[in-house]
């Protein structure tokens, strides 16, 4: 069963056509990778799937619950990172107990607990993308799309992402991650790269 | 709501900025106008065409509606734009726009009350009028039209230094020039400025501070050019946040 299935998506901005002609699908449990040069429409396919941008053609379709990381860290400012957890746990529709009960086990598995009621512009940029990954993971999504996720993450935070993204896939989870440089390819069920607008 | 007040008021910028600004406005006021009498003109069939008040306690209800437009019209353009790529995120998490509008809207509602109360008593203290609540009511509206203003702006533009000048430049040229009373009674073009959104909430709260002359039409004039723009505003929201 497919989680996400693109389909002949065609996207430009003015006269640059970004993205030509990008088709692919993920089913439930599988991790995907897409690569590409800086500029050549990751972040705009990304931005496509969740709904921030619309396509000129082609059709998306999406099952279940969706999880974003974005690329830079989109949280408010000047709330805690707990109150941050919060707001969106609101927003996600998990109940407080629930929403607890994750956010317990994100900052215990991401080794955070002790940032948890400060300001997020007070964090460091490393700790601050640690937060902006947990928010889009407190829900346990069905369909988990990171852009760059792990920009500016130390080697033992870099080693935990990838523990925690093989666990969510276990648990039948579509991970799409998306990243001008991808390492460990060989967990990857597939990956894809972008070029002049199609998809290698 | 209580998250959007959490944010707003953690930054000391926004504590400072509401109670100083009325207060360096009223003082210089205090400070530098005299006692003389000037003609001015009120939007009330009953009122006289022209009468004749001090120039300070003239300036000191123009200053005020001046101050609570701008304090007003700044924060809510402040609330729609600041973490605008957040609140699309939660959006993207399940939120509905019309959830974010209606906490931005009650924490704005609540702003503009605090504000009223806060100047109408600062412009008591520095001179005494009779009826306190009407001018409240009165700065109230003020910042019920500039508040909607404000929203309308940060709908739709995406910069803070684009929506601070649009905000500006209408503070400036109609509370804070053509609505002043004393400019009014003897503008050449009166039709021109009751089309400006300081006009019916600016009469209300002058009305109410020198006359005791009913200000019901005022009143609701200025509600519905205030519900004009929010509905403006809305519209414009509800069109920028939602997901394609």
């Amino acid at each position: 069963m497919y989680i996400l299935q693109v389909d002949h998506i065609k996207k430009s901005f003015g006269k640059n056509n970004v993205l030509e002609d990008i088709s692919f699908s993920l089913s439930a449990g599988t991790l995907t990778g897409i690569t590409g040069e800086n500029g050549c429409g990751k972040t705009t396919l990304l931005k496509l799937i969740t709904g921030h941008y619309k396509a000129d053609s082609g059709s998306i379709n999406k099952s279940g619950q969706l999880g974003y990381c974005p690329q830079e860290c989109i949280l408010f400012p000047h709330l805690t990172a707990r109150e941050n957890f919060n707001y969106f746990a609101v927003a996600y529709g998990l109940s407080m107990s629930d929403a607890d009960r994750q956010m317990s086990h994100l900052l215990s598995c991401f080794n955070f607990e002790k940032y948890i009621d400060y300001k997020v512009n007070t964090l460091s940029s490393g700790t601050q993308q640690k937060l902006n990954l947990c928010i889009a993971l407190l829900h346990q999504p069905d369909l988990l799309v990171l852009d760059e996720p792990y920009n500016g993450f130390d080697w033992n935070t870099y080693t935990k992402f990838w523990e925690y993204s093989l666990e969510l896939k276990d648990k039948g989870c579509a991970i799409l991650v998306v990243a001008h440089l991808l390492t460990n390819t060989d967990i990857f069920d597939a990956i894809y790269n972008i070029e002049n607008g199609l998809m290698k | 709501m209580l998250m959007t007040f959490r944010m707003l008021f953690r930054q000391t910028i926004v504590l400072i900025l509401i109670f100083t600004i009325p207060l360096v406005f009223l003082s210089v006021v205090q400070l530098t106008s005299s006692e003389n009498l000037l003609p001015i003109s009120l939007a009330s069939t009953a009122a006289p065409k022209v009468l004749f008040f001090p120039e300070l306690r003239i300036s000191l209800v123009y200053m005020a509606i001046a101050s609570c437009a701008f304090l007003v019209a700044f924060l809510s353009l402040y609330l729609v734009q600041q973490n605008h790529k957040t609140n699309k995120r939660l959006i993207t998490c399940g939120y509905h726009p019309i959830e974010l509008m209606l906490s931005i809207l009650f924490a704005l509602l609540i702003i503009i009350v605090s504000i009223a109360v806060y100047i109408g008593i600062l412009i008591f203290l520095f001179d005494s009028f009779e009826r306190f609540t009407g001018i409240v009511v009165g700065l109230a509206l003020v910042g019920f039209v500039y508040g909607c203003y404000g929203l309308l702006i940060g709908s739709l533009v995406k910069r803070e230094l684009e929506g601070i000048l649009l905000v500006l430049l209408l503070v400036n040229i109609d509370v804070g020039w053509l609505q002043n009373p004393v400019f009014y009674a003897q503008s050449a073009n009166q039709e021109f400025i009751k089309f400006l959104p300081g006009y019916y909430p600016s009469q209300s709260t002058v009305i109410h501070a020198f006359t005791d002359f009913s200000t019901v039409n005022v009143n609701f004039s200025a509600f519905l050019y205030g519900i004009s723009l929010l509905i403006f505003a809305l519209l414009l929201f509800l069109n920028k946040m939602r997901l394609r």
